[in-house]
């Protein structure tokens, strides 16, 4: 897939619907994988975004750094407010309007999205509306300053759980959102990353290209939550994908299909070690992560192969 | 001075000023003192200008908590910040200025001298030597103490040892380095501050801005330059460039351009530093140079 897309940045669009003037950290992977998002997504498009760090970095009066149509809602309603959109255009339509095609999309981060907001992007699922929700998980509420969420992944170290004496970090094991996004029988469902651009903005156009409502999952790197140099953002996203730790999957009406699985994953020690979150753990702690990785990747492969 | 010592730092995001104010805070109270230290936060993010506070009493309690308008001491981490922000505003006639700047003391002085006791100090080049990483923070205590004198240098020590754990060592090395490296230029009363019209200037109060709020004009943040962010700039080796554009896919602000012979361009407007399109450039065609 990486030798494929060499010559292929030219393909990209140069419109920008997300400006630059945003005010994102530097080397910021949230920011890019949005860039991405935005990119091919065009311009038919409302955007619902719920608070967080890109609703901040890109809206600040008396500025914004959108070109399409963009609603800021609360932390924990982008799906209900999206909802709301896609019934109101479709009630006017009824009523004789016409309106320039638009799709709805619904971005929000992990706090956003598996957190606060899990209640309302079920509901939204549940109803069938035509919308897409994108999840930019960054594995903890970096907006408020690094706060843990049910994305942070095992032993990492946040401000809430920081490690030290008392604490080794997160305690518990990331959610398995996209597996609750499937369980809602939504036709599309597909994990993605920054790093891997052409993936992420093919399956953005799968997505939208769908009746009713699908779900993306992108992993975004936080150099500022997660304590990398900024110029390892991604870098550390295709270790992330090379260790196993975050495949890149597609489930397409409940059949899953592996986008890219290496003859030999690498272990999740060179995912780790670059990432100041997670430089206090101990060897079994690694090898705990290792473990659980194995089981999770065997499970996604066997999936796939049904 | 005062008996309440009023210090303002300039830093940008990620470079340590908060933890810089802390440290002095600390130190200050171990040794008997009454002391403040705190932020003043933004929307803006890593690489962004950021400004940190401390106020230091021998015994008079600090009632005020507001950001230091007019202080006794400015203290400027990045070089970088000097040209873009007027980080000497409101300091006091007699007041110290402490900078981190590789162009020694007269050419900082015939910068932005004033009617104030200046100390410069190389510390990016101490801590890239001594850390192997350009985190100045510690160094700048180190050259602020020897400038003013507000706390002893040994009183540091237990602070650093507290905050960095094992490499505290390397930071006192730093710190300790940089007080002998500090040089200063007295203070000489009737100087005067140069005129000088610096391009971040104040954010607009709320009554400047539209009724309810309402932006206007769609992607006006393009006319935002983020660029004053950096403080390391990429430049391309057209020699090694193959201008296959992976620099421009992966740079997050989107700022790479191609120009008409083809060459990919970064765009020093918006450019962050991040340092993203020299890590992923193929060839090795790009570098990361002090901006
Ligand atoms: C009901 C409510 N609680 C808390 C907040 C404060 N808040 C704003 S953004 C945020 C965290 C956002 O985290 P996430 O969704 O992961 O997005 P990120 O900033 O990491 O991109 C919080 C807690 C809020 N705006 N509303
Ligand atoms: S805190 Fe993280 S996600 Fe938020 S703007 Fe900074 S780098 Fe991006
Ligand atoms: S350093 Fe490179 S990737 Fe980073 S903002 Fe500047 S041009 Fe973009
Ligand atoms: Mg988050």
């Amino acid at each position: 897939m990486e030798t494929l897309s060499i010559y292929a940045p030219r393909l990209v669009t140069k419109r920008q619907s997300l400006t630059p003037g945003h005010r994102a950290c530097s080397g910021c992977g949230e920011a890019l994988a949005l860039k991405f998002v935005m990119k091919a997504l065009g311009r038919d498009v409302i955007v619902v975004m719920s608070t967080g760090c890109m609703e901040i970095i890109s809206s600040q009066l008396p500025y914004t750094a959108w070109e399409v149509p963009w609603i800021h809602t609360l932390f924990e309603n982008a799906a209900t407010v999206a909802t709301g959109v896609e019934s109101a255009r479709k009630a006017l339509a009824r009523k004789g309007a016409s309106l320039p095609k638009a799709k709805v999309v619904a971005i929000g981060g992990d706090g956003a999205t598996f957190d606060i907001g899990l209640g309302a992007l079920s509901g939204a699922f549940e109803r069938g509306h035509d919308f897409l929700y994108v999840c930019l998980d960054n594995e903890a509420y970096m907006n408020t300053g690094i706060q843990r969420s049910s994305a942070t992944p095992y032993g990492a170290s946040t401000t809430t759980q920081p490690a030290g004496k008392a604490s080794f970090g997160q305690s518990t094991w990331k959610k398995n959102m996209p597996a609750i996004a499937v369980a809602h029988d939504i036709a599309y469902v597909a994990t993605a990353s920054a790093s891997y651009p052409f993936d992420l903005m093919n399956k953005v156009k799968k997505a939208i290209a769908v009746e009713g409502p699908s779900y993306l999952h992108i992993f975004a790197v936080c150099p500022t939550g997660w304590r990398i140099p900024t110029d390892m953002t991604i870098r550390v996203g295709r270790l992330a994908v090379e260790t196993g730790v975050f495949p890149l999957y597609e489930v397409e009406n409940g059949k899953y299909s592996l986008n890219y699985d290496p003859p030999q994953l690498r272990p999740v020690i060179d995912y780790l070690k670059p990432q100041g979150r997670f430089r206090h753990l101990t060897p079994e702690m690694v090898d705990k992560i290792q473990q659980r990785v194995n089981k999770e990747y065997a499970r996604i492969k066997e999936k796939a192969a049904q | 001075m005062n008996d309440i010592t009023e210090i303002r730092w300039h830093g940008r995001g990620g470079q340590g000023a908060v933890t810089s104010a802390e440290l002095l805070a600390l130190t200050a109270i171990k040794e008997g003192n009454i002391a403040q230290a705190f932020p003043s936060f933004g929307p803006e993010r890593r690489g962004a200008p950021v400004i940190a506070f401390n106020r230091i009493s021998a015994g008079k309690p600090i009632r005020s908590r507001a950001a230091i308008a007019e202080p006794d001491i400015v203290v400027v981490l990045d070089p970088g910040l000097l040209g873009i922000i007027d980080v000497t505003r409101g300091l006091r006639d007699g007041g110290v200025l402490i900078v981190n700047s590789s162009k020694g003391l007269a050419t900082v002085n015939s910068e932005i001298g004033g009617p104030w006791k200046l100390a410069v100090v190389d510390a990016t080049a101490i801590a890239r030597d001594i850390l192997k990483r350009p985190i100045v923070n510690t160094a700048m205590l180190g050259a602020l103490i020897k400038a003013t004198g507000v706390v002893n240098l040994e009183s540091l020590t237990q602070p650093l040892e507290e905050r960095f754990g094992k490499l505290s060592e390397i930071n006192v090395q730093a710190c300790s380095k940089a007080y002998k490296e500090a040089v200063v230029m007295e203070y000489s009363p009737g100087v005067k501050k140069a005129e000088k019209v610096y391009p971040i200037e104040k954010s607009l109060s709320w009554k400047e801005l539209n009724l309810g709020f309402v932006v206007t004009e769609m992607g006006n943040a393009r006319s935002y330059r983020t660029g004053y962010w950096k403080s390391e700039r990429p430049v391309r080796d057209n020699a090694k460039c193959i201008k296959c554009g992976m620099c421009a896919l992966f740079c997050p602000e989107d700022c790479i351009h191609q120009d008409a012979e083809g060459y990919f361009e970064a765009d020093e407007f918006y450019c962050k530093g991040c340092g993203i399109c020299a890590r992923e450039c193929w060839t090795g065609a790009i570098t990361m140079v002090e901006a």
